[in-house]
């Protein structure tokens, strides 16, 4: 009998031993456990998933809070310049995410908020689409009205494309835009293609871009100013 | 021998690292960081057109009217205000669809459309129906017109801040077609091959449409070794556009072998007029071929070594038989006959003549045990 007691107090020091050990490891993995009385009715809502992109910390997913394209200082100089940038630092990324909400195919494309938009400052602005004098002179006609110039290229086929945390994902059928100037006269050029899913591409993926190009021509006597600004409006679009 | 109770002890220990390590690689892998975001997608998908749960599409004839809604969706961890707007569609470059700006007044599908709400605010995990009515207006013209319904983050501007600063938008296609003489064509306007600096390679095919009506087109880039057999296919189905030059940059990574490459590029679409957004006529397609381009790529290093080494190898084979065909023709030009004395074997033959007895043996096709009868005539060296 004390054997018999003792082999089962022996079983119940496994049984506790795992059962700890099952609530420790959950914790660790982010899991919480609840205690189910008899009669339990479980309920799961699960939200539809919308076609999404995004400027993320490349290793955590993070969504960046206030996402720029940084640009290399600039100095006055009396020749028209130009400034290269990237989204975004190096470790961000421009990430896209198609939970299953565009099986035919999407692009992500860049453009200015509008085609009037330019560098704006609290002196003489610049533009940002206009392609008068290689992108160093202003053209003014009805689509750029504004009487400034210079011109930003993008050029997205020097970026690195790569999954993002699907780890069954592939890259195959999606392709990087070609590199490509906004200018708002000739073309026009208002909106430049980043990146493009083919249908055949991952119904569920995501995929993260990282170092895309950026070049600004500056137009010469640029007056010097800390607070040149402007808006881009990055778009994915279902197609 | 060990005690019972350390043994038992030593198993309990055994048996929990298992269980907190079997735990710990499941529940970290069920419970991977998952991506919200916001957008919105079709709210009434048709079971007759899957494409339908992506974009909006119908054909509508002129002056009908259409009601449609769009469930705009918040799945990011944050309370979101949203703008949901209808905008004409744009040509991006590439021709990839794209969505018009907020501040660009619409003149097409834009304008046709009028959603019940212009803002909406959702919490984390929430959806709400956006309904919005489609008016075709009498004067449109026959052929496929594209806009889209976007779902905008509405944010104030931060003072202050230098720099180019990004805002986000999901859009959803709206694709109607008027009915009428749909023209469904596309022609290749061009195909480049171009090298770049890390040795890869960008593959650049271009196609217009020259329809009325937006195609989807199966777009491929076959690239074939020198001796025809495929290295690499790369392509898919892209829409492009009423009236549009479509362009893809496919890129090709640095060939490991190296050599002469020709990469050919070929687009299948369906021509027939049932097919449609979404609809496919299931008839046959209409293919089209481009141009081809040879291209050279210097092998990898690796890929060096190994071909100068192959050539190596293949080189002195060819040497040893160029060898032997000269050594077969000489024997057959000058070996003479010998006919067999008594007491002979191809060994003493052999040795008489110097030569090795195998050599004997094989020119004159001798058998095992490579007897030789008295008065039989075998070739053998001339004498000196």
């Amino acid at each position: 009998m004390h054997k018999l007691i003792r082999k089962l107090l022996g079983k119940l020091n496994i049984a506790i031993a795992l059962t700890l050990a099952m609530v420790m490891a959950g914790g660790l993995g982010g899991a919480t456990y609840v205690l189910a009385s008899s009669t339990s009715n479980f309920t799961q809502t699960i939200n539809a998933g919308t076609l999404v992109v995004d400027i993320v910390d490349g290793t955590s997913y993070v969504t960046v809070g206030s996402p720029t394209m940084a640009m290399s200082a600039a100095t006055f100089s009396f020749a028209c310049q130009t400034k290269t940038g990237s989204f975004g630092t190096a470790s961000e990324s421009i990430y896209v995410s198609n939970p299953d909400a565009a099986d035919n195919g999407w692009a992500v494309s860049l453009a200015g908020t509008a085609t009037s938009s330019v560098w704006a400052s609290a002196g003489t602005d610049f533009d940002f689409n206009d392609g008068g004098g290689s992108g160093c002179t202003d053209t003014v006609d009805a689509q750029d009205t504004d009487a400034v110039g210079g011109q930003m290229t993008v050029d997205p086929s020097v970026g690195t494309l790569a999954i993002g945390q699907c780890a069954s994902c592939v890259t195959t059928n999606v392709t990087k835009g070609s590199s490509d100037a906004f200018n708002a006269v000739t073309g026009p050029v208002n909106t430049i293609t980043i990146l493009t899913g083919a249908a055949a591409s991952d119904d569920i993926g995501d995929w993260k871009l990282t170092g895309v190009s950026i070049s600004q021509k500056i137009p010469a006597e640029q007056p010097a100013a800390s607070d040149y600004n402007i808006n881009m409006v990055l778009s994915i679009a279902a197609s | 021998m060990q005690n019972p109770s350390i043994k038992k002890r030593s198993m309990q220990i055994l048996v929990i690292g298992l269980a907190m390590l079997t735990s710990a690689v499941f529940a970290s892998s069920v419970f991977a960081i998952e991506y919200g975001g916001f957008g919105g997608r079709p709210a009434y998908p048709r079971a007759d057109n899957p494409r339908t749960e992506s974009i909006f599409v119908h054909t509508l004839e002129p002056g009908d009217v259409q009601e449609e809604g769009v469930l705009t969706v918040n799945n990011s961890a944050e309370r979101k205000t949203m703008l949901v707007y209808a905008v004409d569609s744009t040509p991006s470059t590439g021709g990839a669809f794209a969505c018009a700006q907020k501040s660009e007044t619409p003149k097409d599908v834009g304008a046709w459309i009028t959603l019940e709400k212009g803002e909406v605010t959702l919490e984390p995990g929430t959806n709400e129906l956006v309904p919005f009515t489609i008016r075709v207006p009498q004067n449109a013209s026959v052929g496929e017109h594209n806009g889209c319904i976007v779902m905008q983050e509405k944010k104030e501007p931060v003072k202050g801040q230098s720099g180019a600063s990004l805002s986000f938008r999901t859009g959803l296609r709206v694709a109607i077609t008027i009915p009428g003489e749909l023209e469904r064509k596309l022609e290749i306007v061009g195909f480049t091959v171009t090298k770049k600096d890390d040795g890869s390679f960008l593959l650049h095919p271009l196609v217009k449409n020259l329809g009325n009506v937006s195609i989807d087109a199966d777009a491929q880039v076959i690239t074939s070794y020198f001796f025809g057999l495929t290295h690499i296919t790369h392509g898919g189905q892209y829409p492009i556009l009423r009236g549009d030059i479509s362009d893809w940059n496919f890129e090709l990574k640095k060939p490991f072998w190296g050599g002469w490459y020709r990469s050919s590029f070929v687009a299948e679409y369906d021509a027939n007029p049932e097919a449609g957004v979404g609809v496919k006529s299931g008839k046959t397609l209409t293919r089209l071929e481009g141009p081809s381009v040879w291209f050279w790529s210097f092998p990898t290093p690796v890929a060096l070594a190994i071909e100068v080494i192959v050539l190596l190898v293949l080189a002195f084979g060819g040497f040893l038989f160029w060898l032997s065909q000269k050594r077969k023709r000489w024997i057959k030009e000058n070996w003479v006959f010998y006919e067999i004395k008594s007491g002979e074997d191809i060994k003493s033959l052999a040795e008489r003549f110097d030569v090795s007895w195998k050599l004997l043996a094989r020119v004159n096709k001798l058998k095992p045990p490579y007897a030789l009868k008295t008065g039989q005539k075998i070739k053998v060296p001339p004498t000196k």
